[in-house]
């Protein structure tokens, strides 16, 4: 069995998850990256994404939106802006949200409104994407 | 002797505003307990992302980057300050603006030209106080376009203000970037904090609150340090102007609550004595009618 190292993920309304990992997945700004005991030390920013790690031989997943984790070889904290598990997606708001922004993003608006309503696109895509991916 | 018909007047009215006092009592004491559900929920976030930002410099190496920039070229009487100062939406919270907005005044005096200051302000009450301090002859340019409320925090508010100060100091029409809010240190005490923003520095966190910091080997950025740090300062900035309104909101709840509740017992005191008062009064009136009616038959006797 593979090393466990301890884990904390939180979002800024609760912490998500406190415990020990024996595997983890993230999304990072330039690609997937594994995180397993012993890693070296690193900081990385996490873009909206998908998130994994694995607990007793299952894995976990859930959707992650803008934050960043910080790595040490025994211990992993990731902070985050919201972080929410497959079924606790309410695919009804995420997908009202995604056609609001697809709309938005119809209209002429400055380039500041632009990211902003493609970062809630993103974030409303990223919410489907996993519940429709682990939770049927 | 008080007429009676005014003492009733008054007892009536001060039962009135007592039915004001004792609702918003009420309302300010539901309200406070969410606010203090999301303090908690946040808390954790709130302190864990300073603890994380300090080891995380910790082990940055020494790097150019912009939000580290301290404008050491410009001197410091021409450097622009922005102060984000978190007041309340409404009145009637005890000392809470008031020293708020006496400690933003105090930071305003401090600074070398008042002329560079720009305040953006949250919240009506302080809004109003600065706005109608401009027509005196020196003060501070309050942004007018800054509008946001300090009710119900959300992260969303809080990004959008994060972005806004970002992209002045990124534009240069800030050089420096302050945020000024009341701390909830335990349910009772209150205390008014300032937090430098921007330029980022690494001074200002100082060492851990145990004294100890674990001196660990440099850690590796994916891809780049300054890549990193481009993204995890407006986090930062974001993190920590949402954990402040949250703070904010719950100490002005708070205060609200006491204030209500001081003032619903003092309406009850009020209309004890005046009621006694009343008493004395229409005592004294039957006592007088019986003596003239007395009076009177007595008259007629003779």
């Amino acid at each position: 069995m593979a090393k466990k190292f301890h884990l904390e993920i939180i979002a800024t309304d609760r912490v998500f998850y406190e415990g020990d990992c024996e595997h983890l997945v993230i999304t990072a700004i330039d690609g997937l990256l594994g995180i397993l005991y012993g890693h070296e030390p690193l900081v990385t920013s996490l873009p909206t994404g998908e998130l994994k790690y694995m607990v007793d031989g299952k894995w976990r997943y859930a959707a992650i939106s803008e934050g960043f984790i910080q790595v040490m070889p025994e211990s992993s904290i990731i902070l985050a802006d919201t972080c929410e598990l497959p079924e606790e997606i309410d695919i009804k708001r995420a997908e009202e949200a995604r056609e609001r922004a697809e709309e938005r993003l119809r209209q002429k608006q400055s380039i500041k409104e632009y990211y902003q309503t493609q970062a809630a696109l993103n974030r409303a895509m990223n919410r489907l994407k996993i519940s429709q991916k682990h939770f049927k | 002797m008080a007429n009676m018909r005014e003492i009733r007047e008054r007892i009536s009215s001060i039962q009135q505003i007592l039915k004001i006092t004792n609702a918003m009592y009420l309302m300010s004491s539901s309200k406070l307990k969410k606010a203090r559900k999301s303090l908690e929920s946040t808390e954790p976030y709130f302190y864990k992302l300073q603890s994380t930002i300090e080891s995380v410099l910790e082990h940055t190496p020494h790097i150019r980057q912009l939000y580290f920039d301290r404008r050491q070229d410009i001197p410091e009487d021409k450097r622009k300050k922005g102060y984000i100062v978190i007041t309340a939406d409404k009145g009637l919270c005890g000392s809470y603006n008031h020293n708020i907005i006496k400690f933003a005044e105090e930071e305003l005096k401090k600074a070398s030209d008042i002329d560079n200051c720009y305040l953006f302000v949250m919240g009506q009450v302080g809004r109003m106080h600065f706005q109608k301090r401009k027509k005196a002859a020196k003060n501070a340019f309050v942004d007018g376009e800054f509008l946001y409320t300090t009710q119900n925090p959300t992260l969303y508010r809080a990004m959008e203000i994060a972005q806004l100060v970002i992209e002045k100091f990124e534009k240069r029409e800030l050089d420096e970037v302050y945020l000024l809010y009341t701390d909830m240190v335990t349910a009772n005490v209150q205390e008014t904090r300032m937090v430098q923003l921007l330029p980022f520095s690494r001074r200002h966190f100082g060492k851990a609150p145990d004294g100890t910091l674990k001196k660990l080997p440099k850690a590796s950025f994916v891809p780049s340090p300054e890549k990193v740090m481009d993204y995890l300062i407006p986090q930062y900035a974001k993190g920590i102007i949402y954990g402040a309104m949250v703070e904010a909101f719950c100490c002005e709840q708070q205060s609200r609550m006491t204030a209500m509740d001081a003032a619903t017992t003092s309406a009850k005191d009020m209309i004890k004595d005046l009621s006694l008062l009343y008493n004395r009064a229409r005592q004294a009136a039957i006592t007088q009618e019986i003596t003239e009616v007395c009076a009177g038959a007595n008259g007629l006797e003779d």
